[in-house]
C-alpha cells in the first residue's frame, strides 16, 4: 500500500469563494497523498472545508491554485474533452441520496447515464453491465430495473448512486458524507457494501465524513481538517489511541462511544470555530487550543512528520509514542 | 401530587393515532412510563419509531383534528391530554418546556433574540419590559453566551448553529420548568459543540432540579447523559431501563440490533458492521405480532402472531417487549463480530 | 455481494410500492381536452364545415335570435353568430398559440440556458429582462398596436409574443435553478456528459410539466388580452370576425341583441376555462413527489 508511487496527489490545494473583502479561503493550501488501493478519512466539523476540498478534486468547484495529479496527470490543468475524461476516472457519491438521483428517470437509465455519455459500451453488452451493477449493489435489475427514482429510499437511492459510479470502473471514488443522512441500520449496510465493492472493483476512497466512529470503521489513514487546513494525518489506529495535534484530542474527546463506561470526555472545547473569513494568524486552532504559545501567533506549524506515516501541523505535538503493537484482528 | 412525590411525569399508556388518507397510523401505541423528578430518560430510536410523536404528544402538541390521542399524561397532577388549550398553555413554559433539533426554525428570523426571551417572561411571569430584558440577559449568560448584553440585540441569523441552540434553551428555560423535553437537540451541531450543548444540559438540569426527555438516534448521547433509557420501535417501547443495564445486559434483540449496527470509534478499520435487514415497518400496515418478527432473527411464530406486552427482567425497572429474549448472562459491554 | 445479503435487500425491496399507480386525469379533464380540440378543429377546418358564410349579409334576419337555421342568431348585419364565432376562434387561437411560440422560442432556451451557465451570461441577461419585466407591458402593447397600423393579426402575434418573452424567461430560468443545484446535476457532469446532454436529458424533463402547464396559463392569458385588445379596436378590424370585436360590436346593440355579447364571450370564457383546468391538472399530474426516507 505505502511505498509506492500514490494515486492521487495534492499540492497546495487553495479554493477561494467571493471576491475582495468578502473573499473567504475555505481551503487554504492541502497537501496529501492518496495511495492506490487505501480508504482515507477526510474528518472535520462544519466549514472546515473537508467537502471543498473534495469537490476541488473533481473540479466541481474550481480550485484556486494548486495541483492536483492523478497518475500523473495534473487535473487542474486541464480543460473541456480532456478533463471530461479524466474524470471518469474518479467518481464522487453526494451527501443527500434523493436528489443524487434524477426522479423522472428509471433507474437502470440511471445507471447506464454514464455508458452512454462515452458509448463505451452498447447494446445488449450495456444491458449486461447494468444489471450486474444492479446486482452488486443489491437490487434486482429484473423487478426493480424499470422503476423511477423516486420511488426509492435514502438506503436505496444510495445503492444505486454507488451502482452508477461504478459503471466506468474509476479508480477513486469520493464519498462526500455519503452515510450522513441515513438511518443507523441503514448506515450500516451501505458501508458494508461499500467494502464489499471496494474489494471487488479495487477501488481507492477518499472518505470525507463528520461523523469520527464511520470514519475510524472505514479508513486506513485519517486526515483532520480545521478552518481550511490539515492538521493531522496518520494511520486510523495511532491517530484515534494517540493524537498528535490538540485538536483532534478534543474532537476525539467529544464523539461520545455508546459505552456508559466510558470516560464520558476529555476537556471540553470552548468556544466557537473563528469566522474563515479573518483566520487567526500563525496556527488557526491557537484561539481555542489551551496550549497555545506566542510562536503559535507568530508561526504557522507546518505538517511534519512525528512517527512513519504520522504527521502534525503543531508546534508542541502532543505525546506521540510508537503506536503498541497490536495482535492482527481477523477482519472481516 | 405533592412536591415531594418523586415521580414527577406519569404517561399511561398513550397512543397518538393520525387518520391518514391511508387509514389509521398508529405513530405511537401504547407507551407507559414513569419519570422521577432530576432525572434524565433517553428515548432512542429510528426514523419512523414514534419517538418525536411521543414527546411531542407528551407536551399536547398533537391535538389536532386528524389526530386521535388515548390515553392519560399525569405531569404533577395536570392531566395534558384531552386538556383545553388554556391550560396547555398555563404549563407550558413553566412546568414542562420542549426544544427542538433545527434551532434555525425554532427562533422567529426576523425578531431579535432578546425579544424572543422576553415574550415568554413577559406573558407568562407578567414582569415588565426592563425586568424582563434583565432577566433574559442573565439567562443567556446562564446559557454560556458570551458578552450577552451585546447579543440580546442580535438576529438570529447573526448567531452560528450552536450559539443558536443556546438561545432556544435560554428561551425555554426562562420561566423554569419542571420538564425538559429535548428532541434531537444536538443532531447536525459539530461534534464539539454537541459535547458543549449537553455539557450545559447536564449543568442547568442539576440548577433548575429539571426532568430531561432526551429524545436522539445517536447512542453515544443516552449511553453517557442518561440515567435511563427507552427503546421505541414502531410506535411502541421495546425495552426499557437503566442505561447500563439496557447497554450490557439487554434482552430484547432489536436492542442489540441497534447497538452493533452501530460503528464505534474502537473498533478497526474495515470492520464488518452487524447489519438489521430490512426497513422499519410501515406503520399503516401493522401486524398483530411483534412489530419486529420480520426483520428478527430469533422470531418463532408465536412472535409473528401475538405481540409481547412489556414484560419485566430481573433488575428492578428494566423491562422488554419480547417472547424470545436474549439471555440473561452476557458479556458486560458489547463487542462488535 | 452474497447471497444471503441479497436476499435481505430483496425483502426491504419489496416493500417499494408496485410500479407507482398515477392519479387518473379524471373525467372532467377529458372533457376540457375535447372541447379545446374541438374548437382546433372548428378553426382548423372551418372551410370544409357546413358553415354559413361569416360575411354573408342576410337582411332577412336581423338581430335573430337563436333558431334552427341560425344557432346563434344574427347580429345587426344579419351575418350568422354561429359560423362567425367558428371563424372567430381562428384569431383568438392563432394569436394564442402564435404568441406563445415566439415567446416561448426565446424565452424558455434563454431562462435554461441562463440558469444552467449562471455566470456573467446569466448576470447580464437576466437583468436586461427585469428592466422590461418593468415595463408595464399592457400599455405598451396598446401603444405599440395603436401607432402600428394597418390592424393585423400578425402584428397582433409578434407585439404580444416579444413582450411575453421576459415573463416565460423568467418563469423557465426558476424553475431550471431549482433543478440545476441538484447532485445529479453536478453527477451527471462528473460522469461526463457534455452540457447539451444534461440539458436535453436530465433538465428539459424536470422543466417540461411547469413549462407546460405555464404554456397552456399563457395561451388563455393571450387569448383574453386580444379580446381586450380587439374591445379597443387594436385587433383585426371587423368584417373578419374574433370574438373580441364581436363582443365589442355588440356594445351598442346590447339591449336589441343580446346574443351577439352572449355567444362570443361564452365562447371565449369556456376555452380559457378549459385550458386552465387543463394547465392545472397537467401540473398537478406531472408533479413528482419525492420519496420519503
Amino acid at each position: 500500500m505505502n511505498g509506492a508511487e500514490p494515486l492521487l496527489k495534492i499540492r497546495d490545494l487553495k479554493v477561494s469563494f467571493g471576491m475582495g473583502h468578502h473573499e473567504v479561503q475555505a481551503v487554504a493550501g492541502v497537501s496529501f497523498d492518496i495511495f492506490e488501493g487505501e480508504t482515507l478519512g477526510l474528518v472535520g466539523e462544519s466549514g472546515c472545508g473537508k467537502s471543498t476540498t473534495g469537490k476541488a478534486l473533481m473540479r466541481i468547484v474550481e480550485p484556486t491554485s494548486g495541483t492536483v495529479e492523478l497518475d500523473g496527470v495534473d487535473l487542474c490543468a486541464q480543460k473541456g474533452k480532456a478533463l471530461r475524461n479524466i474524470r471518469t476516472r474518479m467518481q464522487m457519491i453526494f451527501q443527500d441520496p434523493i436528489s443524487s438521483l434524477n426522479p423522472r428517470r428509471r433507474i437502470k437509465d440511471i445507471v447506464a447515464e454514464p455508458l452512454d455519455c462515452w458509448k463505451s459500451v452498447t447494446g445488449s453488452a450495456r444491458d449486461t453491465v447494468v444489471s450486474d451493477l444492479l446486482v452488486k449493489v443489491g437490487i434486482d435489475p429484473q423487478v426493480y430495473g424499470n422503476r423511477y427514482a423516486r420511488q426509492f429510499s435514502g438506503g436505496q437511492c444510495q445503492r444505486i448512486s454507488i451502482a452508477r459510479s461504478l459503471a466506468m470502473r474509476p479508480k477513486l471514488l469520493i464519498c462526500d458524507e455519503m452515510v450522513s443522512a441515513l438511518d443507523v441500520s441503514v448506515q450500516a449496510q451501505i458501508l458494508n457494501l461499500l467494502e464489499d465493492l471496494k474489494k471487488e472493483y479495487g477501488l481507492t476512497l477518499l472518505f470525507i465524513a463528520h461523523d469520527l466512529a464511520v470514519v475510524k470503521n472505514v479508513s486506513d489513514r485519517v486526515a483532520v481538517m480545521y478552518l481550511g487546513k490539515i492538521c493531522e494525518i496518520g494511520p486510523s489506529n495511532t491517530l484515534y489511541e494517540v493524537p498528535g495535534h490538540p485538536y483532534t484530542k478534543f474532537l476525539l474527546g467529544a464523539a461520545l462511544e455508546a459505552d456508559p463506561d466510558s470516560p464520558v470526555h476529555g476537556d471540553v472545547l470552548t468556544g466557537e470555530p473563528p469566522s474563515p473569513m479573518n483566520p487567526p494568524s500563525g496556527c488557526r486552532f491557537r484561539t481555542r487550543c489551551p496550549f497555545a504559545t506566542q510562536k503559535c501567533a507568530d508561526e504557522e506549524p507546518l505538517l511534519s512528520e512525528v512517527a512513519p506515516g504520522h504527521s502534525v501541523a503543531c508546534h508542541y505535538p502532543l505525546n506521540v509514542k510508537t503506536p503498541r503493537k497490536r495482535a492482527p484482528r481477523a477482519t472481516a | 401530587m405533592s412536591e415531594f412525590d418523586p415521580i414527577l411525569l406519569t404517561v399511561n399508556d398513550l397512543a397518538t393515532t393520525f387518520q391518514t388518507a391511508g387509514g389509521p397510523l398508529p405513530a405511537v401505541g401504547g407507551v407507559s412510563f414513569d419519570l422521577k423528578r432530576n432525572e434524565t430518560i433517553g428515548v432512542v430510536g429510528e426514523s419512523g419509531s414514534g419517538k418525536t410523536v411521543l414527546t411531542r404528544t407528551i407536551m399536547g402538541l398533537q391535538q389536532r383534528t386528524n389526530v386521535t390521542v388515548t390515553g392519560s399524561v399525569l405531569l404533577d397532577g395536570h392531566e395534558m391530554v384531552g386538556a383545553s388549550e388554556g391550560d396547555k398553555r398555563a404549563l407550558w413554559g413553566s412546568e414542562v418546556a420542549m426544544i427542538f433539533q433545527d434551532p434555525m426554525t425554532s427562533l422567529n428570523p426576523v425578531m431579535r433574540v432578546g425579544k424572543q426571551i422576553d415574550e415568554s417572561l413577559r406573558v407568562r411571569l407578567g414582569m415588565s419590559k426592563a425586568d424582563a430584558k434583565a432577566r433574559a440577559i442573565e439567562l443567556l449568560e446562564l446559557v454560556g453566551i458570551p458578552s450577552p448584553a451585546h447579543r440580546y440585540d442580535a438576529y438570529p441569523g447573526q448567531l452560528s448553529g450552536g450559539m443558536r441552540q443556546r438561545v432556544v434553551i435560554a428561551i425555554a428555560l426562562a420561566c423554569s420548568p419542571k420538564l425538559l423535553l429535548a428532541d434531537e437537540p444536538t443532531t447536525g451541531l459539530d461534534v464539539t459543540i454537541q459535547a458543549q450543548i449537553l455539557n450545559l444540559l447536564d449543568d442547568l438540569k442539576e440548577r433548575l432540579h429539571m426532568s430531561v426527555i432526551l429524545v436522539t438516534h445517536d447512542l453515544g448521547v443516552v449511553a453517557t447523559r442518561t440515567s435511563r433509557i427507552i427503546v421505541m420501535y414502531a410506535g411502541r417501547i421495546v425495552e426499557i431501563g437503566s442505561t447500563r443495564e439496557v447497554f450490557s445486559a439487554h434482552r430484547m434483540p432489536y436492542t442489540r440490533a441497534l447497538l452493533e449496527s452501530s460503528p464505534k470509534v474502537s473498533n478497526d478499520p474495515h470492520t464488518r458492521l452487524v447489519t438489521i435487514p430490512g426497513r422499519p415497518p410501515n406503520l399503516l400496515k401493522l401486524t398483530q405480532g411483534c412489530s419486529f418478527a420480520p426483520r428478527c432473527s430469533y422470531a418463532t411464530d408465536r412472535c409473528h402472531q401475538e405481540r409481547p406486552e412489556l414484560q419485566p427482567a430481573d433488575e428492578p425497572g428494566h423491562a422488554y417487549a419480547c417472547w424470545n429474549p436474549l439471555p440473561k448472562t452476557r458479556k458486560r459491554t458489547v463487542k462488535t463480530t | 455481494m452474497s447471497n444471503f445479503s441479497q436476499m435481505f435487500v430483496e425483502e426491504e425491496l419489496a416493500r417499494v410500492e408496485k410500479p407507482e399507480k398515477r392519479e387518473p386525469l379524471g373525467l372532467l379533464f377529458w372533457l376540457c381536452v375535447g372541447w379545446i380540440g374541438l374548437n382546433i378543429i372548428g378553426a382548423i377546418f372551418a372551410n370544409f364545415l357546413p358553415l354559413i358564410d361569416p360575411l354573408y349579409q342576410n337582411y332577412n334576419a336581423l338581430n335573430a335570435g337563436p333558431s334552427l337555421h341560425h344557432l346563434f342568431g344574427t347580429d345587426d348585419l344579419g351575418r350568422d353568430i354561429f359560423s362567425r364565432v367558428v371563424y372567430g376562434s381562428r384569431i383568438s387561437l392563432s394569436a394564442g398559440a402564435g404568441a406563445m411560440l415566439i415567446g416561448f422560442g426565446f424565452g424558455a432556451p434563454l431562462g435554461m440556458l441562463a440558469a444552467y451557465r449562471r455566470g456573467r451570461f446569466d448576470s447580464i441577461l437576466t437583468n436586461v429582462m427585469y428592466v422590461f419585466l418593468a415595463f408595464p407591458a399592457i400599455i405598451a402593447t396598446i401603444a405599440i398596436l395603436s401607432f402600428w397600423t394597418p390592424r393585423s393579426l400578425l402584428k397582433i402575434i409578434i407585439v404580444i409574443g416579444v413582450a411575453s418573452i421576459p415573463l416565460v424567461y423568467r418563469v423557465i430560468r426558476t424553475a431550471t435553478l431549482n433543478v440545476a443545484t441538484k447532485d445529479y446535476i453536478i453527477a451527471a457532469k462528473v460522469q461526463g456528459a457534455t452540457d447539451r446532454r444534461i440539458l436535453l436529458r436530465e433538465l428539459l424533463p424536470n422543466i417540461a410539466p411547469i413549462g407546460i402547464s405555464f404554456l397552456l396559463i399563457g395561451v388563455a392569458t393571450v387569448i383574453a388580452l386580444e379580446g381586450s385588445l380587439a374591445f379597443l379596436g387594436l385587433s383585426v378590424l371587423p368584417p373578419t370576425p374574433s370574438w373580441g370585436n364581436m363582443i365589442n360590436e355588440s356594445r351598442t346593440i346590447l339591449q336589441q341583441n343580446p346574443w351577439l355579447a352572449i355567444f362570443p364571450s361564452l365562447a371565449m370564457c369556456l376555452f380559457l376555462l378549459c385550458l386552465n383546468f387543463i394547465g392545472d391538472r397537467l401540473r398537478h399530474h406531472f408533479d413528482v413527489t419525492e420519496v420519503k426516507l
